[in-house]
């Protein structure tokens, strides 16, 4: 089959490798038919996220159609139309049963890693890094995807796959960001980075009772986007002094209630504390540049929440004592996709919710290479491009 | 009590344990222990000529050891290593969710421990009910030994030894006690291994104690993971551009 791979820093390419098959008896294969972008990709394209091999195949937000089911998959059957969240759970472990899936215990086949790096070993990814398990990426033709029964979602009729394709990452992330926030309502909630996890959670925040919503970013095309689609108010920080100034000015001087990072590890800024990161993080000094997430930690009001869901590896320079002297909850994870995936079929269903207004660009799997390179750099207004084979 | 039995089933462990360390000094655990530190070299990937997979390895194994020093239940009494030659003990604890008594029944189905050793032993059942062991060399030979279950304390406690004529020595055990909650059992794994001969090399076994330790954690994850799911997760047949599959 063909299937997009990591070849080194910012060297991607459409190989020809082995298809995949059913390994194990909860396997299900799928041919994926759109499979997309997402802004965690970029740390290891650039770089900055080790244990990637070359050769990888990449890409963990997709959803195809069942072609193949190994001997102990019950519920999902060849034909199904489903989506799948990008971490892989079994279903079985304490974690899942408590809602925790992408701290599943049992789907990392590569627990070495993240038993250093984090003390416990959380669940597989597919095609993003070995310490997240090694599994092969789904910006290819078919994927195996295991324990299919947890793993695969049916897709209601009559729904584009535009519609659905973000309910694999960028939306059970943004959704989950909001929940986290405990929002009341009338709550102000301040989301920074308005790409697609950031968009989405501010769409989730309005779902969820919030008075206002406010976006933080500097890319013009971005912020017409959260005003136009999830009526959010918008700050360019590219334009403002001080972000933390602006945001206490516009609540009364009390600040958010409650605060979203959804930008990571790469983050971009302007004064001498983004120069710092910059240069320390091209150095390999330090692998985060963590502006966005030091503003939304000063900018929360006392006793507010932080909701962190970008991702990052080793920060320094982190205000903790800000977090710490002014109460404030934080609460962070990578995204739970099966809890909230049948509410957000829901919201979706009933119109609550189109997250296609994401997929700016459409290129060919073949052409996936260039699809990158427009997110990455942007280009030509990109917040996410999709592939289909 | 159940607890109380344990104990004393571990003290006696202990003790036998110091008889049979007497005998470690043969030429025959040189070629155990470097073979058990070859082929878990190789199940590890750090024959790919990586040197970035090679440090990550060490490294966790290092640090992973260390972490497993820390809180380890037995640790040998000082002096015991130089009476005995470096033994290496290495002791591993995972909670799996699943009751003492279908773990205990999983551990000694003849089929799991190969499941559970799959990239680095050939693990079956001889006739007469040992565990025939064959451990591929970095070399490309072939080392195998038998080893037999001498104390089994059903759901708690398995120990296991190699046979008297087996040309190599090895002792393991382990443990199933109830955990807290809701969160199943918690398992030990206890892996008891020599020092080839030899200044250089008991220097570098002794730098290796990571490796077993590090082979501990994924028996007993690959033992969860069946045990809770019915299957392990695999790498094999796993697309990519390369070669290898993993």
């Amino acid at each position: 089959m063909r299937a997009l791979c990591w070849n080194g820093v910012n060297d991607l390419r459409v190989e020809t490798v082995p298809d995949p098959e059913i390994v194990n008896p909860h396997d299900a294969l799928l041919r994926v038919t759109m499979s997309t972008t997402c802004g965690s990709d970029l740390h290891f394209i650039d770089g900055y996220l080790p244990t990637m091999k070359a050769g990888d195949i990449i890409g963990h937000e997709f959803m195809g159609e069942v072609v193949e089911v190994g001997r102990d998959v019950k519920k999902v059957k060849k034909g199904d139309r489903v989506v799948v969240p990008s971490f892989i759970v079994c279903g079985n472990c304490w974690y899942c049963d408590h809602e925790l899936w992408s701290l599943c215990d049992n789907t990392n086949p590569k627990p070495e890693y993240q038993q250093v790096a984090f003390g416990y070993p959380t669940a597989g990814i597919y095609g993003y890094t070995h310490a997240f398990g090694g599994y092969a990426g789904a910006h290819a033709q078919f994927v195996r995807v295991p324990h299919a029964d947890n793993d695969c979602f049916l897709v209601p009729p009559g729904l584009r796959d535009e519609k659905v394709i973000f309910l694999s990452d960028a939306a059970p992330t943004g959704y989950m960001g909001a929940d986290f926030c405990g929002i009341q309502p009338g709550d102000t909630i301040a989301v920074w980075g308005a790409g697609g996890v950031g968009l989405m959670a501010m769409r989730s925040a309005w779902l969820m009772g919030a008075g206002r919503v406010i976006a933080v970013d500097r890319f013009p095309e971005r912020l017409a986007m959260a005003e136009r689609f999830t009526g959010a108010e918008t700050v360019d920080y590219s334009q403002v002094e001080s972000v933390v100034d602006v945001l206490r000015e516009m609540t009364g001087g009390r600040g958010p209630d409650a605060c979203i990072d959804a930008v990571g590890m790469e983050a971009h800024g302007t004064g001498p504390g983004y120069a710092y990161d910059r240069a320390k993080q091209a150095l390999h000094l330090h692998s985060d540049r963590g502006q966005a997430l030091r503003e939304a930690i000063l900018a929360c009001r006392k006793g507010g929440t932080l909701s962190v869901l970008g991702v990052y590896g080793l920060m320094d320079k982190f205000p903790f004592g800000a977090i710490m002297n002014k109460g404030l909850t934080l609460r962070t994870a990578q995204q739970h996709g099966q809890k909230y995936m049948h509410r957000l079929l829901d919201h979706v269903v009933k119109g609550e919710l189109d997250p296609s207004f994401l997929a700016t660009h459409h290129f060919s799997l073949e052409d996936a290479p260039r699809g990158y390179e427009f997110f990455k750099q942007k280009k030509d207004g990109c917040v996410r491009a999709v592939f289909t084979s | 009590m159940a607890s109380s039995r344990t104990t004393t089933a571990l003290r006696e462990i202990r003790s036998r344990g110091e008889e049979s360390w007497g005998e470690v000094r043969s030429g025959q655990w040189s070629k155990a222990a470097s073979a058990v530190v070859a082929g878990t070299l190789m199940s590890l990937g750090l024959r790919r000529r990586s040197l970035g997979g090679t440090v990550v390895a060490l490294a966790s194994g290092a640090l992973l050891y260390r972490g497993l020093q820390g809180r380890k239940a037995h640790r040998p009494a000082a002096g015991r290593e130089t009476r005995h030659g470096h033994a290496v003990e290495v002791e591993h604890t995972l909670t799996v969710r699943r009751p003492a008594e279908v773990l205990y029944r999983l551990w000694r189905e003849p089929s799991t421990l190969n499941l559970l050793m799959v990239d680095f032993a050939q693990v079956t059942t001889t006739a007469d009910g040992a565990t025939h062991w064959e451990i591929q060399e970095a070399l490309g030979r072939t080392l195998s030994f038998d080893s037999r279950v001498v104390e089994d304390h059903p759901p708690e406690l398995i120990l296991w030894e190699s046979t008297k004529d087996s040309a190599v020595k090895t002792q393991g055990w382990v443990r199933f006690r109830p955990a807290p909650a809701d969160f199943g059992t918690e398992v030990t794994l206890h892996l008891a291994l020599s020092p080839p001969g030899g200044v250089v090399v008991e220097a570098l076994a002794k730098r290796m104690r990571a490796i077993p330790a590090m082979r501990a954690m994924k028996v007993l994850r690959r033992f969860k993971s069946l045990a809770e799911t019915g299957e392990i997760p695999t790498l094999d047949h796993n697309p990519s551009a390369r070669v290898r599959a993993d």
